[in-house]
């Protein structure tokens, strides 16, 4: 981790209606960092990824990327500019389903990033082989397991050159035997050095892939630190609850 | 039994003979058109108003207001009334417009056709306009939510996201319902005989009052319904495929959203 974090957050609160989801979220990821994000349901992990990616803008606190609070125009069009800077990946994968898997890959950088096809094409060709799936390129999401989809949707947001990857719990929706492919895909970029933010409830890969674990529970961020000590002796009681929960089965 | 055959039957007396055929191909030609023309404009004045009102930008609210009120008002007064109201006093009628625009505008005769057959055009585009909205408006918002999230994401913008993902897939979606659309069209394109376009319905009526026998009036209707059962086919085909590719699509793939049943058509006796 070098200089200044490539995303900050200070204080970010998110209430829906009297709800209040999150409470006052205070998170650093410095370039190149993995930070994994566990925590029961209901914890506000996800709120917190879609916050960060301002599909949900907060009502309080201020996030920043690469050193602009980005918060500030949560309501403006320069939104869709950080967007572009930001990939995120979807529990549901979210593949548009009239357009093959190389269109899908394409549409953005066309439309938004102004690349010409062929340009977009091949960006969009070497993706996918780098995820296994240059025999799919064709393909209609409706012809490809949930693993060949989720792959494409990591490969679509690649295309678009973000500075941090946002993974939304990207293999609660998998069969067991097609998570692998999947997390394989995702320690190659964290080897790479892509900075990532992984909400999940793979502790398995938090633990050999993160640089920092964060447990959220109501709202809050209880306890963070290096994978092993968050894991292997957590300090709060809430932490422990949750492991010996998540960890007996 | 005769009277049957020779009140309702009797097309070689009827039909084929004293020029009624050439009659009733004249009507059913203007028939054709007024499908046509006021089919392709609804068809895209109705995606017009359903991406109006789904516009959620500030800046938008009034016209999305209007766009409401608009759908509102004419999905709910008889599309005759549409009609009367078009071609007698609004600023396209004669007695006021004539003044007000050049007449080329106000009745236009560029195709050829006397200014009723605009009218119609123009009664059954906006009334149709109003019920295709909403037949897009339903297939928009059966569009999973994480289809523009995931746009949005990826840097489009609102609009773009309209255009490129969501629009397409409703479209998709609606291909059924929107046909159905254009079978109650058609039967309603009879209306326009009200303002003096002899269309099918209206031949067949002139005939009918000529020769006292309904034959020519059961021949239109042969006509509409060669026209309306294979539509009606169409439906059917492409529901049952829409179906197939649904079930198929199951599993862990994306929850694929059921395709709109065909149904909220209009055809519900318009007068």
């Amino acid at each position: 981790m070098s200089g200044e974090p490539i995303l900050r957050l200070e204080n970010v609160h998110k209430r829906f209606g009297k709800l209040e989801v999150l409470r006052g979220i205070n998170l650093d990821v410095g370039r190149g960092e993995v930070v994994c994000v566990i925590g029961p349901s209901g914890s506000g992990k996800s709120t917190l990824l879609r916050c960060i990616n301002l599909l949900e803008p907060p009502e309080q606190g201020r996030i920043f990327l690469d050193g602009d609070e980005i918060t500030a125009i949560a309501r403006s069009d320069r939104v869709d500019e950080v967007r572009q800077r930001m990939g995120m990946v979807f529990q549901q994968f979210n593949l548009f389903p009239h357009k093959s898997a190389l269109e899908n890959v394409c549409l953005a950088q066309v439309k938004v990033l102004g690349r010409d096809e062929r340009e977009a094409r091949g960006r969009a060709e070497a993706l996918l082989a780098r995820v296994g799936l240059a025999d799919k390129l064709d393909e209609y999401p409706d012809r490809l397991s949930g693993g060949q989809q989720q792959r494409v949707a990591i490969a679509r947001a690649l295309a678009m050159d973000p500075h941090v990857m946002l993974f939304d719990e990207v293999t609660s929706a998998l069969d067991p035997e097609l998570v692998k492919d999947v997390l394989d895909v995702m320690r190659e970029l964290a080897a790479e050095g892509m900075t990532m933010v992984v909400v999940t409830h793979e502790m398995g890969f938090a633990r050999e892939v993160g640089s920092k674990v964060v447990f959220m529970d109501g709202g809050v961020v209880v306890e963070e630190g290096a994978p092993a000590e968050v894991l292997d002796s957590p300090r709060h009681e809430r932490t422990q609850r949750f492991l010996g929960r998540v960890l007996e089965h | 039994m005769d009277f049957i055959f020779n009140y309702y039957f009797d097309f070689k007396n009827y039909v084929f003979s004293d020029g009624h055929f050439a009659d009733l191909m004249r009507g059913f030609w203007y028939t054709i058109k007024l499908l046509v023309i006021a089919g392709i404009l609804s068809l895209l004045w109705g995606l017009v108003l359903a991406v109006l009102r789904q516009s959620r930008a500030k800046a938008m609210a009034p016209l999305r207001w209007l766009t409401i009120a608009y759908i509102d008002i004419f999905r709910g007064i008889p599309l005759l009334m549409v009609l009367l109201l078009v071609s007698g006093v609004s600023i396209f009628g004669a007695p006021i417009s004539g003044e007000i625009l050049p007449k080329e505008l106000v009745s236009p005769t560029w195709l050829g056709q006397p200014s009723p057959f605009w009218y119609g055009i123009a009664a059954l585009t906006i009334t149709y306009g109003a019920y295709m909205a909403e037949v897009y408006r339903a297939g928009i918002e059966a569009v999973p939510e994480g289809q523009m999230e995931a746009a949005r994401s990826l840097g489009m913008s609102h609009s773009d996201a309209m255009r490129y993902v969501i629009v397409p897939q409703a479209v998709r979606k609606v291909i059924p319902p929107l046909l159905n659309d254009l079978i109650a069209l058609m039967k309603d394109t009879s209306l326009v005989a009200f303002i003096g376009l002899i269309e099918l319905t209206q031949a067949g009526r002139d005939i009918q009052a000529e020769t006292y026998n309904g034959s020519a009036i059961v021949f239109g209707a042969l006509l509409y319904l060669a026209l309306t059962i294979p539509m009606a086919r169409v439906v059917d085909i492409l529901i049952a495929r829409e179906q197939r590719r649904t079930r198929r699509g199951g599993g862990e793939g994306p929850a694929e959203v059921e395709p709109l049943p065909v149904g909220g058509s209009p055809a519900g006796g318009p007068l």
